[in-house]
């Protein structure tokens, strides 16, 4: 009964959006310049979709997205493992990192143009400085927080550095490590957008913001949609496969919890 | 000093030695022409740059407009979330309700609304104010929500029983429970406000330290490029930093409290 007055009011509030946005545009013919009714946007968007410039912006974008994230977590990964083991070597990076971390990412973004010039070399690395980071931190935290117990009773037991690594450590620092590439998941996407934004000629940033100066707005709000729709899969499907990949770790939980 | 504190000391020490040796090394690859000092001048140039221009004042007001939009934008985001979290957080149906729109909306890269609220409010102070509130408003809301449900429900009843009335339930009980969730929320958005504002202004901006960053890439004015970017760096420490005193002051028995159960 509760769940049934829930998904009633769920989808109200829904009907009540759409029909505000419907109604207040075509009230306000004045205006469909800048606020499209919905009933135009979605043809338009099909139609950009059907010519093929919307997902040939959009396929550019998923390769540098792609390309970044695969090299960050890479980066992230490695560097957070030998910086979580060797203490020395953390001691040795921390007062870099502790320096440009409080750095907003995108103020890298002119250095990287100085290096790069305007090409996809640089958005790719402007994306892999602003996605290491998560990794990196929430890989060198779970390395380090590995029981103590957990090392010594391999250790015991005769394992080998390399036995240790494998099969001790980097398990019990995984969910960290889910952790800091679920958190990249979205800075990709965000810096990915930023730079075609800034310095692009093609992507989906790009096309978002050429519409807009363009005025072509259906377009633009199409493209904004189909954004939305991406960052919302992308962030699906990096879930269920967390969960498939961590069902032991979450099960072991919640049996503790009980 | 025990063992391991003085070890620590000294490999911090070595780190910061590391750090120097990395700038000396910019340092003389730039004198010996190693890399293109155009793009890469000495690091003393750039330093000697910086307090000229620090000096001459200009730069200040620049940092100063971007200031303002990003703390304005973060308090109106702050007492917005908290608000709309506290109730969400507390109200099932609410949050049962609202809950699928969210989950649709948050995915959304922030940037890609720029061009939509560049539509809507133009290029002005209030576009730039919108963006930032709208990135801030996320982290600070979900933690609240999450705070408030995770709030033991014997507090509430406690209170409830003993004739607490909706307001005290807030102040004494609801609000201190959830504020170590809350502040953590809140830390995350200093963050994002700072790069919203540097994002904004580099999109579609004509002043403040962001578009003058930018705009020193743009003109290749190296040292200006760098300058900015050092103050920059200085405002993130400078915001981290203050942060951390005031959230300190603020949840300071619940630092002490989960130090002592810690033990």
């Amino acid at each position: 009964m509760r769940k049934l007055w829930v998904y009633l009011l769920r989808t109200l509030l829904f009907a009540l959006c759409v029909a505000a946005w419907e109604l207040g545009a075509r009230g306000n013919p004045e205006l469909t310049e800048f606020f499209p009714p919905l009933s135009l946007i979605f043809p338009t968007a099909v139609q950009s979709i059907a010519q093929g410039e919307l997902p040939r912006h959009l396929g550019s974008s998923l390769a540098t997205f792609l390309k970044a994230y695969a090299l960050a977590a890479f980066i992230g990964l490695t560097g957070g493992v030998l910086l979580g083991r060797w203490r020395w070597l953390f001691h040795l990076f921390e007062p870099p990192i502790e320096l440009l971390r409080p750095l907003p990412t995108p103020a890298m973004i002119p250095i990287a143009i100085l290096i790069f010039g305007i090409d996809e070399s640089m958005r790719i690395a402007i994306t892999v400085y602003a996605c290491t980071w998560p990794i990196l931190l929430n890989t060198i935290d779970g390395v380090r927080g590995a029981e103590p117990v957990l090392i010594h009773t391999a250790h015991t037991f005769g394992a080998s550095e390399r036995q240790l690594l494998l099969k001790v450590i980097l398990r019990a620092a995984s969910p960290q490590m889910v952790t800091g590439l679920r958190i990249s998941l979205g800075i990709a996407l965000i810096l990915v957008v930023t730079s075609e934004m800034i310095a692009a000629v093609d992507g989906i940033g790009f096309y978002i913001l050429e519409t807009a100066r363009n005025f072509e707005v259906a377009e633009m709000f199409g493209a904004v949609l189909v954004l939305a729709l991406l960052g919302y899969l992308l962030n699906k499907t990096f879930v269920s496969l967390e969960g498939r990949a961590m069902a032991w770790y979450y099960g072991s939980k919640k049996r503790e919890a009980r | 000093m025990r063992g391991p504190g003085r070890l620590q000391a000294e490999s911090r020490l070595w780190g910061y030695l590391f750090l120097l040796g990395l700038l000396a090394l910019w340092e003389v690859l730039a004198r010996a022409e190693m890399v293109n000092t155009l793009l890469f001048p000495r690091v003393s140039l750039i330093l000697t740059y910086l307090g000229k221009l620090l000096t001459a004042g200009d730069i200040l007001a620049q940092v100063a407009i971007s200031l303002a939009r990003s703390l304005s934008a973060y308090l109106i985001a702050a007492l917005f979330a908290i608000s709309l979290g506290i109730v969400m957080g507390y109200y099932r149906v609410v949050y049962e309700v609202v809950e699928p729109f969210m989950e649709m909306l948050r995915p959304m890269p922030i940037v890609a609304l720029i061009p939509v609220i560049i539509l809507f409010l133009g290029l002005g102070w209030q576009m730039k104010v919108f963006i930032i509130f709208l990135a801030c408003v996320w982290p600070i809301l979900l933690n609240t929500i999450d705070g408030v449900r995770g709030i033991d429900a014997v507090l509430v009843h406690t209170a409830r029983t003993l004739g607490a009335s909706p307001m005290q339930l807030l102040r004494y009980v609801i609000l201190p429970a959830a504020l170590p969730v809350i502040v953590t929320g809140l830390r995350i958005s200093v963050a994002t406000s700072l790069i919203l504002m540097v994002i904004s202004e580099m999109i579609g901006g004509m002043n403040g330290i962001g578009f003058f960053i930018l705009n020193a890439q743009r003109k290749m004015r190296v040292l200006d490029m760098f300058a900015g970017i050092i103050i920059l760096g200085g405002i993130g420490y400078l915001f981290n930093f203050l942060f951390r005193l005031a959230s300190n002051r603020l949840i300071h028995w619940h630092l002490g409290m989960t130090r002592l159960t810690r033990r």
